[in-house]
Protein backbone atom coordinates (compact mmCIF):
# COMPACT_ATOMS: atom_id res chain seq x y z
CA UNK A 1 0.00 0.00 0.00
CA UNK A 2 3.01 2.34 1.15
CA UNK A 3 3.94 1.46 -2.95
CA UNK A 4 0.90 2.56 -4.66
CA UNK A 5 0.69 5.63 -2.57
CA UNK A 6 4.85 6.53 -3.46
CA UNK A 7 3.37 5.72 -7.03
CA UNK A 8 0.30 8.13 -6.74
CA UNK A 9 2.06 10.68 -4.72
CA UNK A 10 0.93 13.82 -6.96
CA UNK A 11 -2.92 12.44 -6.75
CA UNK A 12 -2.73 12.01 -2.83
CA UNK A 13 -1.46 15.26 -2.11
CA UNK A 14 -4.07 16.85 -4.02
CA UNK A 15 -6.46 15.32 -2.40
CA UNK A 16 -4.45 16.18 1.35
CA UNK A 17 -4.93 19.83 -0.19
CA UNK A 18 -8.41 19.55 -0.98
CA UNK A 19 -9.06 18.54 2.26
CA UNK A 20 -7.11 21.56 3.53
CA UNK A 21 -8.96 23.84 1.17
CA UNK A 22 -12.24 22.66 2.44
CA UNK A 23 -11.86 22.65 6.11
CA UNK A 24 -10.10 26.52 5.62
CA UNK A 25 -13.40 27.31 3.50
CA UNK A 26 -15.76 25.96 5.98
CA UNK A 27 -14.23 27.06 9.64
CA UNK A 28 -12.22 30.16 8.75
CA UNK A 29 -14.17 32.93 10.58
CA UNK A 30 -12.29 35.77 8.71
CA UNK A 31 -13.77 36.20 4.54
CA UNK A 32 -10.02 36.72 3.18
CA UNK A 33 -9.04 33.41 4.40
CA UNK A 34 -12.02 31.56 3.00
CA UNK A 35 -10.73 32.84 -0.10
CA UNK A 36 -7.36 31.61 0.29
CA UNK A 37 -8.85 28.59 1.22
CA UNK A 38 -11.06 28.35 -2.11
CA UNK A 39 -8.08 28.74 -4.42
CA UNK A 40 -6.03 26.38 -2.27
CA UNK A 41 -9.02 23.24 -3.22
CA UNK A 42 -8.62 24.61 -6.93
CA UNK A 43 -5.21 24.38 -7.04
CA UNK A 44 -5.56 21.24 -5.92
CA UNK A 45 -8.18 19.89 -8.35
CA UNK A 46 -6.03 21.00 -11.57
CA UNK A 47 -2.86 19.20 -9.74
CA UNK A 48 -4.98 16.43 -10.23
CA UNK A 49 -6.45 16.45 -13.14
CA UNK A 50 -2.78 17.56 -15.38
CA UNK A 51 -1.17 14.62 -13.40
CA UNK A 52 -3.40 12.32 -15.01
CA UNK A 53 -2.51 13.02 -18.39
CA UNK A 54 1.37 12.31 -17.84
CA UNK A 55 2.90 9.58 -19.70
CA UNK A 56 6.25 8.77 -18.35
CA UNK A 57 9.52 9.55 -19.83
CA UNK A 58 7.70 11.55 -23.23
CA UNK A 59 7.97 15.17 -23.97
CA UNK A 60 5.99 17.83 -24.04
CA UNK A 61 3.23 17.95 -27.16
CA UNK A 62 4.69 20.22 -29.25
CA UNK A 63 5.05 18.12 -32.27
CA UNK A 64 8.39 19.19 -34.01
CA UNK A 65 8.52 18.60 -37.76
CA UNK A 66 8.03 16.17 -39.14
CA UNK A 67 7.99 13.71 -36.37
CA UNK A 68 4.47 12.87 -36.13
CA UNK A 69 4.75 10.27 -34.03
CA UNK A 70 2.37 10.03 -30.52
CA UNK A 71 4.50 7.77 -28.55
CA UNK A 72 6.82 10.62 -28.00
CA UNK A 73 4.33 12.92 -26.31
CA UNK A 74 2.19 13.40 -23.26
CA UNK A 75 -1.76 13.07 -23.65
CA UNK A 76 -2.16 16.81 -24.12
CA UNK A 77 -6.27 16.66 -23.46
CA UNK A 78 -5.76 16.87 -19.40
CA UNK A 79 -3.60 20.70 -19.93
CA UNK A 80 -5.62 21.67 -22.10
CA UNK A 81 -8.84 21.62 -19.33
CA UNK A 82 -6.77 22.77 -16.63
CA UNK A 83 -5.63 25.68 -18.54
CA UNK A 84 -9.54 27.29 -18.79
CA UNK A 85 -9.81 25.97 -15.29
CA UNK A 86 -7.06 28.61 -14.10
CA UNK A 87 -8.33 31.57 -15.84
CA UNK A 88 -11.55 30.69 -14.63
CA UNK A 89 -10.53 30.26 -11.10
CA UNK A 90 -8.81 34.22 -11.16
CA UNK A 91 -12.30 35.14 -11.95
CA UNK A 92 -14.08 34.01 -9.31
CA UNK A 93 -11.62 35.14 -6.66
CA UNK A 94 -11.80 38.18 -8.15
CA UNK A 95 -15.19 38.58 -7.99
CA UNK A 96 -15.21 37.60 -4.31
CA UNK A 97 -12.47 39.41 -3.44
CA UNK A 98 -14.95 42.46 -4.97
CA UNK A 99 -17.85 41.36 -2.81
CA UNK A 100 -15.30 41.33 0.67
CA UNK A 101 -14.50 45.51 -0.55
CA UNK A 102 -18.15 46.09 -0.41
CA UNK A 103 -19.03 43.98 2.56
CA UNK A 104 -16.33 45.82 4.44
CA UNK A 105 -17.24 49.43 3.18
CA UNK A 106 -20.96 49.01 4.41
CA UNK A 107 -20.13 46.88 7.58
CA UNK A 108 -16.82 47.96 8.49
CA UNK A 109 -15.40 44.52 9.71
CA UNK A 110 -14.94 40.94 7.75
CA UNK A 111 -14.99 38.60 10.56
CA UNK A 112 -17.56 36.52 10.20
CA UNK A 113 -19.36 36.47 13.86
CA UNK A 114 -18.82 40.62 14.47
CA UNK A 115 -20.47 40.81 10.84
CA UNK A 116 -23.65 38.63 11.66
CA UNK A 117 -23.87 40.68 14.81
CA UNK A 118 -23.87 43.86 13.14
CA UNK A 119 -26.49 42.53 10.54
CA UNK A 120 -28.71 41.45 13.13
CA UNK A 121 -28.68 44.86 14.71
CA UNK A 122 -29.31 46.47 11.83
CA UNK A 123 -32.34 43.97 11.26
CA UNK A 124 -33.39 45.14 14.69
CA UNK B 1 14.04 14.73 -10.86
CA UNK B 2 12.22 12.53 -8.46
CA UNK B 3 13.70 14.25 -5.47
CA UNK B 4 12.37 17.53 -6.46
CA UNK B 5 9.29 16.67 -7.32
CA UNK B 6 8.91 15.18 -3.25
CA UNK B 7 10.51 18.49 -1.98
CA UNK B 8 8.24 20.67 -4.15
CA UNK B 9 5.25 18.36 -2.42
CA UNK B 10 6.19 18.93 0.62
CA UNK B 11 6.68 22.56 0.13
CA UNK B 12 3.24 22.81 -1.13
CA UNK B 13 2.18 20.87 1.56
CA UNK B 14 3.79 22.98 4.39
CA UNK B 15 2.21 26.40 2.38
CA UNK B 16 -1.57 24.92 2.49
CA UNK B 17 -1.17 24.22 6.18
CA UNK B 18 0.40 27.22 7.36
CA UNK B 19 -0.89 29.99 5.27
CA UNK B 20 -4.50 30.53 7.06
CA UNK B 21 -2.55 30.59 10.83
CA UNK B 22 -1.03 34.09 10.50
CA UNK B 23 -2.43 36.88 12.23
CA UNK B 24 -1.88 39.67 9.79
CA UNK B 25 -3.23 38.91 6.30
CA UNK B 26 -0.38 40.40 4.53
CA UNK B 27 1.91 37.15 5.10
CA UNK B 28 -1.00 35.00 4.33
CA UNK B 29 -1.24 36.56 0.91
CA UNK B 30 2.61 35.79 0.29
CA UNK B 31 2.40 32.68 1.43
CA UNK B 32 -0.12 31.96 -0.85
CA UNK B 33 1.94 32.98 -3.55
CA UNK B 34 5.02 31.17 -2.59
CA UNK B 35 2.47 28.42 -2.97
CA UNK B 36 1.46 29.07 -6.78
CA UNK B 37 4.93 29.37 -7.29
CA UNK B 38 5.68 25.94 -6.43
CA UNK B 39 2.85 25.03 -8.17
CA UNK B 40 3.79 26.25 -11.34
CA UNK B 41 7.17 24.72 -11.07
CA UNK B 42 5.19 21.48 -10.77
CA UNK B 43 3.59 22.26 -13.62
CA UNK B 44 6.65 22.31 -15.48
CA UNK B 45 8.28 19.01 -14.59
CA UNK B 46 4.60 17.55 -15.61
CA UNK B 47 5.54 18.84 -19.23
CA UNK B 48 3.09 21.43 -19.27
CA UNK B 49 4.93 24.72 -20.39
CA UNK B 50 1.11 26.32 -21.17
CA UNK B 51 0.15 25.79 -17.61
CA UNK B 52 3.44 26.91 -16.22
CA UNK B 53 3.33 29.96 -18.24
CA UNK B 54 -0.07 31.08 -17.53
CA UNK B 55 -0.23 29.86 -13.30
CA UNK B 56 3.20 32.37 -12.79
CA UNK B 57 1.29 34.95 -14.44
CA UNK B 58 -2.52 34.41 -13.02
CA UNK B 59 -1.56 32.61 -9.69
CA UNK B 60 1.12 34.40 -8.40
CA UNK B 61 1.18 37.85 -10.60
CA UNK B 62 -2.47 38.94 -11.15
CA UNK B 63 -4.09 36.64 -8.11
CA UNK B 64 -1.68 38.47 -5.82
CA UNK B 65 -2.00 41.89 -6.73
CA UNK B 66 -5.76 41.39 -6.52
CA UNK B 67 -5.13 40.49 -3.23
CA UNK B 68 -2.76 43.31 -2.05
CA UNK B 69 -5.45 45.71 -3.30
CA UNK B 70 -8.55 44.18 -1.61
CA UNK B 71 -6.39 44.55 1.15
CA UNK B 72 -5.45 47.78 0.85
CA UNK B 73 -9.07 48.52 0.37
CA UNK B 74 -10.13 47.10 3.96
CA UNK B 75 -7.51 48.88 5.83
CA UNK B 76 -5.77 45.30 6.58
CA UNK B 77 -1.67 46.27 5.27
CA UNK B 78 -0.73 47.52 8.22
CA UNK B 79 -1.31 45.03 11.04
CA UNK B 80 -1.80 45.62 14.48
CA UNK B 81 -1.06 49.05 15.50
CA UNK B 82 1.85 48.28 17.99
CA UNK B 83 3.72 47.71 14.83
CA UNK C 1 -47.61 63.72 -19.13
CA UNK C 2 -48.86 61.11 -22.28
CA UNK C 3 -48.19 64.16 -24.95
CA UNK C 4 -44.24 64.84 -24.83
CA UNK C 5 -43.95 61.05 -24.74
CA UNK C 6 -46.10 61.05 -27.41
CA UNK C 7 -43.78 63.15 -28.72
CA UNK C 8 -40.47 62.01 -28.47
CA UNK C 9 -39.69 59.41 -31.21
CA UNK C 10 -39.26 55.76 -30.12
CA UNK C 11 -35.44 55.75 -31.21
CA UNK C 12 -35.31 58.52 -28.47
CA UNK C 13 -37.40 56.73 -26.24
CA UNK C 14 -35.79 53.83 -26.22
CA UNK C 15 -32.18 55.66 -25.54
CA UNK C 16 -33.62 57.26 -22.63
CA UNK C 17 -35.29 53.63 -21.19
CA UNK C 18 -31.70 52.18 -21.46
CA UNK C 19 -30.30 55.30 -19.65
CA UNK C 20 -32.83 54.99 -17.17
CA UNK C 21 -34.15 58.37 -17.33
CA UNK C 22 -37.54 57.74 -15.87
CA UNK C 23 -36.36 55.32 -12.85
CA UNK C 24 -36.71 56.89 -9.20
CA UNK C 25 -33.28 56.74 -8.18
CA UNK C 26 -31.52 53.62 -6.39
CA UNK C 27 -31.48 53.88 -3.27
CA UNK C 28 -29.44 50.97 -1.65
CA UNK C 29 -26.20 52.82 -2.65
CA UNK C 30 -27.46 56.19 -0.20
CA UNK C 31 -26.36 53.67 2.69
CA UNK C 32 -22.69 54.24 1.48
CA UNK C 33 -23.72 57.69 2.83
CA UNK C 34 -24.37 57.57 6.41
CA UNK C 35 -20.82 56.10 6.88
CA UNK C 36 -19.33 54.27 9.79
CA UNK C 37 -16.27 55.84 11.35
CA UNK C 38 -12.87 54.11 10.38
CA UNK C 39 -12.29 51.31 12.96
CA UNK C 40 -9.06 51.71 14.78
CA UNK C 41 -6.88 48.88 14.53
CA UNK C 42 -7.09 46.58 17.03
CA UNK C 43 -5.26 46.31 19.98
CA UNK C 44 -3.37 43.07 21.53
CA UNK C 45 -5.88 42.75 24.13
CA UNK C 46 -8.33 42.40 21.86
CA UNK C 47 -7.07 39.91 19.40
CA UNK C 48 -6.73 37.47 22.61
CA UNK C 49 -9.72 38.25 23.73
CA UNK C 50 -10.91 37.51 20.28
CA UNK C 51 -9.20 34.26 20.07
CA UNK C 52 -10.85 32.92 23.32
CA UNK C 53 -14.12 33.28 23.01
CA UNK C 54 -13.40 31.31 19.48
CA UNK C 55 -12.06 28.69 21.06
CA UNK C 56 -14.73 28.32 23.45
CA UNK C 57 -17.65 28.35 20.07
CA UNK C 58 -14.66 26.20 18.82
CA UNK C 59 -16.49 23.16 20.86
CA UNK C 60 -20.07 23.98 19.26
CA UNK C 61 -21.83 21.52 16.79
CA UNK C 62 -20.90 23.06 13.93
CA UNK C 63 -16.90 22.82 13.70
CA UNK C 64 -17.00 19.73 15.01
CA UNK C 65 -19.22 18.47 12.14
CA UNK C 66 -17.18 20.34 10.02
CA UNK C 67 -14.35 18.71 11.41
CA UNK C 68 -15.61 15.16 10.75
CA UNK C 69 -16.73 15.65 7.52
CA UNK C 70 -13.73 16.78 6.51
CA UNK C 71 -11.65 13.99 8.04
CA UNK C 72 -14.10 11.57 6.35
CA UNK C 73 -14.18 13.12 3.09
CA UNK C 74 -10.41 13.12 2.54
CA UNK C 75 -10.20 9.08 3.64
CA UNK C 76 -12.69 8.47 1.03
CA UNK C 77 -10.78 10.57 -1.47
CA UNK C 78 -7.44 8.60 -0.91
CA UNK C 79 -8.85 5.20 -0.35
CA UNK C 80 -10.59 5.94 -3.85
CA UNK C 81 -6.72 7.39 -5.01
CA UNK C 82 -4.59 4.30 -4.16
CA UNK C 83 -7.37 1.66 -6.56
CA UNK C 84 -6.77 4.16 -9.58
CA UNK C 85 -4.36 2.89 -11.87
CA UNK C 86 -0.25 3.86 -11.56
CA UNK C 87 0.60 7.35 -12.59
CA UNK C 88 2.55 7.93 -15.69
CA UNK C 89 1.92 3.74 -16.99
CA UNK C 90 1.58 4.40 -21.29
CA UNK C 91 -1.44 1.69 -20.74
CA UNK C 92 -3.76 3.66 -18.34
CA UNK C 93 -7.03 3.59 -19.94
CA UNK C 94 -6.97 7.76 -20.44
CA UNK C 95 -3.83 7.55 -23.45
CA UNK C 96 -6.83 5.78 -26.22
CA UNK C 97 -6.91 6.68 -29.74
CA UNK C 98 -8.16 10.16 -28.81
CA UNK C 99 -4.69 11.97 -27.68
CA UNK C 100 -3.04 10.70 -30.81
CA UNK C 101 -5.31 11.19 -33.50
CA UNK C 102 -4.75 14.88 -31.91
CA UNK C 103 -1.06 14.57 -31.69
CA UNK C 104 -1.48 13.20 -35.57
CA UNK C 105 -3.67 15.61 -36.91
CA UNK C 106 -2.92 18.69 -35.18
CA UNK C 107 -0.87 20.49 -38.07
CA UNK C 108 -2.75 19.54 -40.92
CA UNK C 109 -6.69 20.20 -39.30
CA UNK C 110 -5.20 23.80 -37.72
CA UNK C 111 -1.96 24.88 -38.63
CA UNK C 112 -0.34 24.86 -34.83
CA UNK C 113 2.18 22.52 -34.17
CA UNK C 114 1.41 23.35 -30.27
CA UNK C 115 -0.95 20.54 -29.30
CA UNK C 116 -2.82 21.85 -26.31
CA UNK C 117 -3.20 25.54 -28.28
CA UNK C 118 -4.65 23.99 -31.44
CA UNK C 119 -6.79 22.07 -30.06
CA UNK C 120 -8.10 24.12 -27.75
CA UNK C 121 -8.99 26.16 -29.88
CA UNK C 122 -10.29 24.53 -32.92
CA UNK C 123 -11.38 20.93 -31.60
CA UNK C 124 -12.67 21.85 -28.40
CA UNK C 125 -13.69 25.40 -28.89
CA UNK C 126 -16.56 25.77 -27.39
CA UNK C 127 -15.09 25.36 -23.95
CA UNK C 128 -13.02 28.10 -24.60
CA UNK C 129 -15.56 30.15 -26.16
CA UNK C 130 -17.61 29.61 -22.64
CA UNK C 131 -14.68 30.47 -20.68
CA UNK C 132 -14.06 34.13 -22.42
CA UNK C 133 -17.68 34.54 -21.76
CA UNK C 134 -16.73 33.68 -18.05
CA UNK C 135 -13.55 36.20 -18.09
CA UNK C 136 -16.62 38.83 -19.99
CA UNK C 137 -18.98 38.48 -16.77
CA UNK C 138 -16.42 38.61 -14.06
CA UNK C 139 -15.13 42.63 -15.41
CA UNK C 140 -18.76 43.16 -15.60
CA UNK C 141 -19.75 42.17 -12.32
CA UNK C 142 -16.64 43.40 -10.43
CA UNK C 143 -17.69 47.09 -12.56
CA UNK C 144 -21.30 46.59 -11.25
CA UNK C 145 -19.88 46.20 -7.16
CA UNK C 146 -17.11 48.98 -7.70
CA UNK C 147 -18.17 51.15 -9.96
CA UNK C 148 -17.38 55.27 -8.60
CA UNK C 149 -18.58 58.30 -10.47
CA UNK C 150 -19.96 61.15 -9.49
CA UNK C 151 -23.69 59.77 -8.85
CA UNK C 152 -22.68 57.16 -6.07
CA UNK C 153 -19.29 58.51 -4.14
CA UNK C 154 -19.98 61.00 -1.25
CA UNK C 155 -17.87 64.49 -1.11
CA UNK C 156 -15.11 63.06 1.43
CA UNK C 157 -14.56 60.29 -0.66
CA UNK C 158 -14.05 62.33 -3.75
CA UNK C 159 -12.09 64.78 -1.99
CA UNK C 160 -9.32 62.09 -0.68
CA UNK C 161 -9.28 60.65 -3.89
CA UNK C 162 -8.34 63.63 -5.21
CA UNK C 163 -5.89 64.72 -2.98
CA UNK C 164 -4.21 60.98 -2.81
CA UNK C 165 -3.88 61.88 -6.57
CA UNK C 166 -2.55 65.39 -6.13
CA UNK C 167 0.18 63.77 -3.43
CA UNK C 168 1.49 61.25 -6.28
CA UNK C 169 1.95 63.88 -8.55
CA UNK C 170 3.80 65.54 -6.49
CA UNK C 171 6.04 63.00 -5.48
CA UNK C 172 6.68 60.28 -7.76
CA UNK C 173 8.08 57.46 -7.05
CA UNK C 174 11.49 57.53 -8.76
CA UNK C 175 12.52 53.53 -8.53
CA UNK C 176 9.29 52.71 -9.89
CA UNK C 177 9.20 55.10 -12.75
CA UNK C 178 12.42 54.49 -13.94
CA UNK C 179 12.16 50.63 -13.56
CA UNK C 180 8.66 51.08 -15.50
CA UNK C 181 10.33 52.84 -18.51
CA UNK C 182 13.48 50.00 -18.60
CA UNK C 183 10.80 47.05 -18.51
CA UNK C 184 7.79 47.74 -20.08
CA UNK C 185 8.86 48.01 -23.69
CA UNK C 186 10.38 44.57 -23.21
CA UNK C 187 7.05 43.03 -21.50
CA UNK C 188 5.04 44.69 -24.15
CA UNK C 189 7.29 42.87 -27.00
CA UNK C 190 7.41 39.29 -25.57
CA UNK C 191 2.98 39.75 -24.63
CA UNK C 192 3.04 39.80 -28.00
CA UNK C 193 5.65 37.16 -29.01
CA UNK C 194 3.82 34.28 -26.68
CA UNK C 195 0.47 35.87 -28.06
CA UNK C 196 1.47 35.41 -31.56
CA UNK C 197 4.07 32.66 -31.65
CA UNK C 198 1.63 30.23 -29.53
CA UNK C 199 0.87 27.75 -32.13
CA UNK C 200 4.37 27.33 -32.76
CA UNK C 201 5.87 27.21 -28.46
CA UNK C 202 4.57 26.67 -25.26
CA UNK C 203 2.34 29.81 -24.88
CA UNK C 204 -1.01 30.73 -26.76
CA UNK C 205 -3.65 33.24 -26.08
CA UNK C 206 -4.41 33.17 -22.26
CA UNK C 207 -0.72 32.94 -21.36
CA UNK C 208 0.18 36.23 -24.09
CA UNK C 209 -3.19 38.32 -22.56
CA UNK C 210 -2.12 37.62 -18.75
CA UNK C 211 1.68 39.34 -19.98
CA UNK C 212 -0.17 42.09 -21.93
CA UNK C 213 -2.45 42.78 -19.11
CA UNK C 214 0.33 43.20 -16.41
CA UNK C 215 2.43 45.01 -18.43
CA UNK C 216 -0.74 47.94 -18.79
CA UNK C 217 -0.83 47.40 -15.11
CA UNK C 218 3.04 48.41 -14.32
CA UNK C 219 2.84 51.36 -16.87
CA UNK C 220 -0.61 52.65 -15.43
CA UNK C 221 0.78 52.29 -11.80
CA UNK C 222 4.35 54.33 -12.36
CA UNK C 223 3.00 56.69 -14.45
CA UNK C 224 -0.75 57.40 -13.05
CA UNK C 225 -4.04 57.11 -14.58
CA UNK C 226 -3.76 60.75 -16.97
CA UNK C 227 -0.50 59.05 -19.10
CA UNK C 228 -2.25 55.62 -20.01
CA UNK C 229 -5.57 57.38 -20.68
CA UNK C 230 -3.81 58.60 -24.18
CA UNK C 231 -3.72 55.42 -25.29
CA UNK C 232 -6.32 53.70 -23.66
CA UNK C 233 -9.24 55.02 -22.25
CA UNK C 234 -12.74 53.41 -21.41
CA UNK C 235 -13.79 53.27 -24.94
CA UNK C 236 -10.95 51.42 -26.31
CA UNK C 237 -11.35 48.84 -23.46
CA UNK C 238 -14.95 48.17 -23.82
CA UNK C 239 -14.26 48.09 -27.54
CA UNK C 240 -11.39 45.15 -27.10
CA UNK C 241 -14.04 43.26 -24.82
CA UNK C 242 -16.70 43.23 -27.34
CA UNK C 243 -14.70 42.94 -30.13
CA UNK C 244 -13.04 40.00 -28.98
CA UNK C 245 -15.21 38.19 -27.85
CA UNK C 246 -17.47 38.62 -31.16
CA UNK C 247 -14.85 37.95 -33.26
CA UNK C 248 -14.14 34.93 -31.66
CA UNK C 249 -17.86 33.89 -31.67
CA UNK C 250 -18.34 34.69 -35.21
CA UNK C 251 -15.26 32.54 -36.38
CA UNK C 252 -15.39 29.66 -34.72
CA UNK C 253 -19.53 30.15 -35.65
CA UNK C 254 -18.19 29.90 -39.28
CA UNK C 255 -15.67 27.58 -38.91
CA UNK C 256 -18.38 24.93 -37.11
CA UNK C 257 -20.82 25.70 -39.91
CA UNK C 258 -18.59 25.34 -42.98
CA UNK C 259 -17.12 21.99 -41.27
CA UNK C 260 -20.42 20.48 -40.47
CA UNK C 261 -21.69 20.87 -43.75
CA UNK C 262 -18.85 20.22 -46.33
CA UNK C 263 -18.90 23.65 -47.60
CA UNK C 264 -15.20 24.64 -48.46
CA UNK C 265 -13.36 27.37 -46.51
CA UNK C 266 -11.78 30.02 -48.48
CA UNK C 267 -10.90 31.65 -44.77
CA UNK C 268 -9.18 29.08 -43.19
CA UNK C 269 -6.74 27.90 -46.11
CA UNK C 270 -5.96 31.67 -46.39
CA UNK C 271 -5.22 31.96 -42.59
CA UNK C 272 -3.42 28.79 -42.54
CA UNK C 273 -5.41 27.62 -39.82
CA UNK C 274 -7.95 29.38 -37.88
CA UNK C 275 -5.98 29.13 -34.51
CA UNK C 276 -3.97 32.38 -35.35
CA UNK C 277 -7.05 35.22 -35.10
CA UNK C 278 -8.96 33.10 -32.33
CA UNK C 279 -5.94 33.76 -30.35
CA UNK C 280 -5.63 36.90 -30.75
CA UNK C 281 -9.28 37.27 -29.54
CA UNK C 282 -8.68 35.41 -26.71
CA UNK C 283 -5.56 37.33 -25.43
CA UNK C 284 -7.22 40.81 -26.21
CA UNK C 285 -10.15 39.39 -23.71
CA UNK C 286 -7.91 38.22 -21.44
CA UNK C 287 -5.89 41.23 -21.13
CA UNK C 288 -8.75 43.32 -20.82
CA UNK C 289 -9.78 41.76 -18.09
CA UNK C 290 -6.57 41.63 -16.37
CA UNK C 291 -6.31 45.90 -16.50
CA UNK C 292 -10.14 45.74 -15.91
CA UNK C 293 -9.43 44.12 -12.38
CA UNK C 294 -6.54 46.63 -11.81
CA UNK C 295 -8.75 49.32 -12.74
CA UNK C 296 -11.83 48.73 -10.77
CA UNK C 297 -9.86 47.71 -7.31
CA UNK C 298 -7.72 51.04 -7.52
CA UNK C 299 -9.77 53.49 -8.63
CA UNK C 300 -13.42 52.50 -9.11
CA UNK C 301 -13.09 53.72 -13.03
CA UNK C 302 -11.53 52.75 -15.97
Amino acid sequence: MLNALLENRFAVIAVILFGIGFVNVMMQFNLLKKVVGFNIMDSAVFLFLASLGYVGGRGAPIVTEGVVDASLYINPIPSGLVLTGIVVSVSVTAFSLALIVRIYKKYGTIELDELLERVKKEED
Amino acid sequence: MTVLEYILLAGLLICAITAPFFRRLLVTVIVYSTFSLMMAVLWTLLQSPDLAITEAGVGAGVSGMLFFLALKKINELKGTSDE
Amino acid sequence: MSEPHGKKSLGERFVSWVNGDGETKDRTLFVMECRMPRPPCRREEEHRKLEKRRVKKFLGWYPLAAGLICVALVAILVSVVLAMPLFGHPDNPTNNEVPTYYLEHTEEDTGAVNAVTGMILTYRGFDTLGESCVLFMAVTSVMILLWQDVKNTDEHDLQKLAREEEIKRKNPDVVLQYAAKVLTPFIFLFALYILFYGEESPGGGFSGGTVLGGGLILYSCAFGFGRIHTFFNSRIFNFLRLCGLLLYAGLYGYYTFTGANGLGDPLVSAFGGLSLPIDFAVGMVVASTVYGFYAMFTRGEL
